[in-house]
């Protein structure tokens, strides 16, 4: 009896929880008298790129107030899945992966918004790739970070050897036992990789064409040999290290203890900002990721951020008219002054990108045609498959199986248990 | 009859009396018990239900049988889960008891600073676990932590990689969570010592027994009932154990540390698959029910 009456009550709650994500089509207020729109955000105290869109947006359109929906970074999917499900009407949703993005998208949660995209220009928005679903867009990227090199000019005079202008991977290894060392009695690694699996896995699969999805990892063996002769010869700071004493890249690379190190162009602000605070001096600039070969096409690979309008919002076309801008010439203006790089690009964005060194290489290493590959495809098998690569490339870089055996493994996981 | 008729309105007196103080007893449970029942009671009755169904959270829940269950049998992961929860299991309760007994025995004594020694093997549990997992990381670096140039400096030729290495990341995990631990069981083993008569000690020291007889004979067999209740929580928690691995190692390298209520949280919160993920979880319910209450069946039988 007791049992029965518990389980009533949980399929009651189980499928009251289900039903309260299905709801009619949401009433649309006038949009023409002031409107509030709210977006969803993650650590907007941490993030400045939203207040800087925010305070644009708001000055070009003064009867639209945005109220920002404040999320914690880490709790991000889950709460906006959550908010989603339960029939929330936030306008406007941050997308902060293309994987949620897909989620969303195929649930029919978001509005489609192919006529913006249309407005802006497809052409001219970098990243718009993985948001097209058969033709049509329900999210307009506009932010677009991609993977380059960071060095530090002072340890390269030191060592007097010459910027890594558009090298190959074997000039970045020499490079990297030229410049290992110690300065002032600190140890000064060649470079750092960081223990992210897309340090090794994603730049392998951008560069030979390899799919990260396929359950055939055999493409990423150069990449990891790579990575294990830096570690093994001292050039860079050992993956155990790395992991379990969660270094932090920032330090690495602000204190000097690396002289390069492959990174996104997220932190170009955070680093411009350091150096302002007067937290490091450090003189750095960007390069291109290096490549296969010397005089390839810089690929590297990326992800990019987009807003989408959510379809139970009321104030649709307003939330419209902010896609529009935030993700057009005045918003990557706003977010190009504080250093995040915008999808939408143009002289006036470029100039407007005063975070970045003056230096040629760098402005460059920005204007210069590029191939930018998605850091992860999008397929309901993502996660599964990220989570295998990421326990193998853990077992590779501490040397507990060696290359080929942790690829085999990777191998035969994917292909057996994921995509069967 | 007439006496039947005066003593029903004294059974309906007491019957009231007795309605009221059951009511007034539950007045006091009720505030605890809503919250045990909305955030144990029926999350847990609901998996047990879900753990039937394919559910994401988001679309409605849908009716698989045992289907997860199938897939649980044939999933690697599951396997090595298991495998290594028993293995942190069997590592942590012994020690855990073990170092946890010695302390208490250490610090049953009259000594000097015995309140400062008591506090200090307490602290270790009020800590910050993030706090302690960072710390025990940095002291367990294979090439600059002090655990590893102490033991180059005794003579060990190769010391361990510890949690850099998959066959040494489970013990660093089981050596801080025991050190962790052993504090709070401490003082549970203290409460028992120091409710064993003194007489008993005093007596068998006139018979003639020595110290070691004393402790086999007098100490072990009076500590019994807190032996029992330590080695009941100390079994619920390794099996449960969770917040130490997540912030030490993740589960890694590899699937070295993955344990089973980590599995549960990870296919279940990240990976949306409830009804998977309870089926997990109705594992590890099961033998942590079996465990424990195999563990009162051997109890009783001592006791009889």
């Amino acid at each position: 009896m007791k049992r029965t009456l518990v389980s009533a009550a949980a399929i009651t709650a189980a499928i009251g929880l289900a039903l309260t994500g299905c709801s009619g089509a949401p009433a649309q207020q006038d949009d023409d008298g002031p409107v509030t729109l709210s977006v969803s955000v993650w650590n907007m105290e941490q993030t400045p790129e939203f207040q800087a869109l925010f305070d644009a947006f708001e000055k070009a359109n003064p009867d639209i107030t945005i109220e920002p929906v404040d999320i914690l970074a880490d709790d991000y999917s889950e709460k906006v899945t959550t908010m989603l499900a339960g029939g929330d009407k936030t306008d406007v949703l941050t997308m902060k992966n293309v994987t949620d993005y897909a989620r969303y998208a195929n649930r029919g949660q978001l509005l489609d918004v192919s006529d913006v995209v249309e407005s802006l220009g497809a052409d001219n928005l970098a990243g718009i790739e993985p948001f097209d679903l058969d033709g049509e867009y329900f999210s307009v990227p506009y932010r677009q970070d991609f993977w380059l090199l960071y060095y530090n000019k002072g340890l390269f005079d030191a060592a007097g050897v010459e910027y890594p202008d558009h090298i190959s991977w074997d000039e970045y290894k020499s490079l990297a036992e030229q410049l290992t060392g110690e300065t002032g009695g600190q140890k000064v690694f060649g470079t750092y990789h960081h223990y992210w699996r897309s340090v090794v896995q994603a730049i392998a699969a951008a560069q030979t064409g390899g799919d990260l999805l396929s359950g055939d990892y055999g493409f990423m063996e150069d990449q990891y040999s790579l990575a294990l002769d830096l570690q093994t010869g001292g050039n860079a700071l050992d993956f155990g290290t790395a992991k379990t004493q969660q270094i932090s890249y920032r330090t690495m690379f602000e204190t000097g203890q690396a002289a390069m190190m492959p990174m996104g162009t997220w932190y170009i602000s955070g680093i411009a900002a350091a150096i302002e605070s007067g937290a490091s001096t450090v003189d750095w600039g960007v390069a291109p990721m290096p490549q296969i070969d010397a005089g390839d096409e810089t690929v590297t690979f990326g992800s990019p951020t987009a807003f989408a309008v959510n379809k139970n919002s009321e104030h649709q076309d307003a939330a419209k008219k902010f896609l529009e801008f935030a993700a057009g010439e005045e918003g990557a203006k706003a977010i190009a002054a504080i250093g995040v790089v915008p999808a939408f690009s143009s002289d006036d964005v470029t100039a407007a990108f005063t975070a970045l060194p003056t230096d040629d290489l760098s402005v460059t290493t920005f204007s210069e045609p590029k191939d930018v590959v998605l850091e992860m495809p999008v397929s309901e098998y993502s996660s599964d498959i990220s989570t295998i690569l990421d326990e193998e490339h853990e077992l590779i870089m501490v040397g507990d199986t060696s290359i080929p055996d942790g690829i085999a493994t990777m191998d035969e996981r994917v292909t057996g248990d994921v995509l069967e | 009859m007439a006496i039947a008729a005066t003593r029903a309105p004294v059974r309906q007196q007491s019957r009231a009396r007795a309605r009221r103080n059951a009511l007034v007893g539950w007045s006091f449970i009720l505030p605890n018990f809503i919250g045990f029942a909305v955030l144990t009671l029926i999350p847990m009755g609901a998996a047990f239900v879900i753990a039937f169904m394919e559910w994401d959270s988001y679309s409605p829940p849908e009716w698989v049988g045992v289907e997860n269950f199938e897939r649980l049998l044939g999933d690697q992961s599951f396997w090595i889960a298991l495998g290594n929860t028993a293995y942190y299991a069997a590592g942590h309760i012994p020690l855990t008891m073990l170092a946890a007994l010695g302390l208490a025995l250490l610090l049953n004594k009259r000594i000097r600073g015995l309140g400062f020694f008591r506090t200090t093997m307490f602290f270790p549990y009020i800590t910050s676990l993030v706090a302690v997992a960072v710390v025990w990381n940095m002291l367990f670096n294979p090439t600059m932590g002090p655990i590893n140039q102490f033991l180059e400096w005794i003579g060990v030729q190769d010391p361990p990689g510890w949690t850099t290495t998959s066959a040494w990341s489970m013990p660093a995990v089981i050596i801080t969570s025991v050190w962790r631990d052993m504090g709070y069981y401490m003082v549970l083993y203290l409460a028992g010592l120091q409710a064993i008569p003194q007489e008993y000690y005093e007596a068998a020291e006139v018979d003639g027994a020595n110290a070691w007889q004393r402790f086999w004979n007098i100490t072990i067999p009076s500590l019994r009932p807190t032996t029992f209740f330590v080695l009941i929580m100390v079994t619920i928690a390794s099996f449960k154990v969770f917040d130490l691995i997540v912030v030490m190692t993740d589960g890694g390298p590899g699937r070295s540390t993955l344990v089973l209520s980590q599995l549960i949280y990870r296919e279940g919160i990240r990976e949306n698959r409830f009804g998977y993920s309870s089926a997990i979880s109705l594992v590890l319910f099961l033998i942590v029910l079996v465990f424990t209450v195999v563990q009162f069946r051997i109890q009783k039988r001592k006791e009889d």
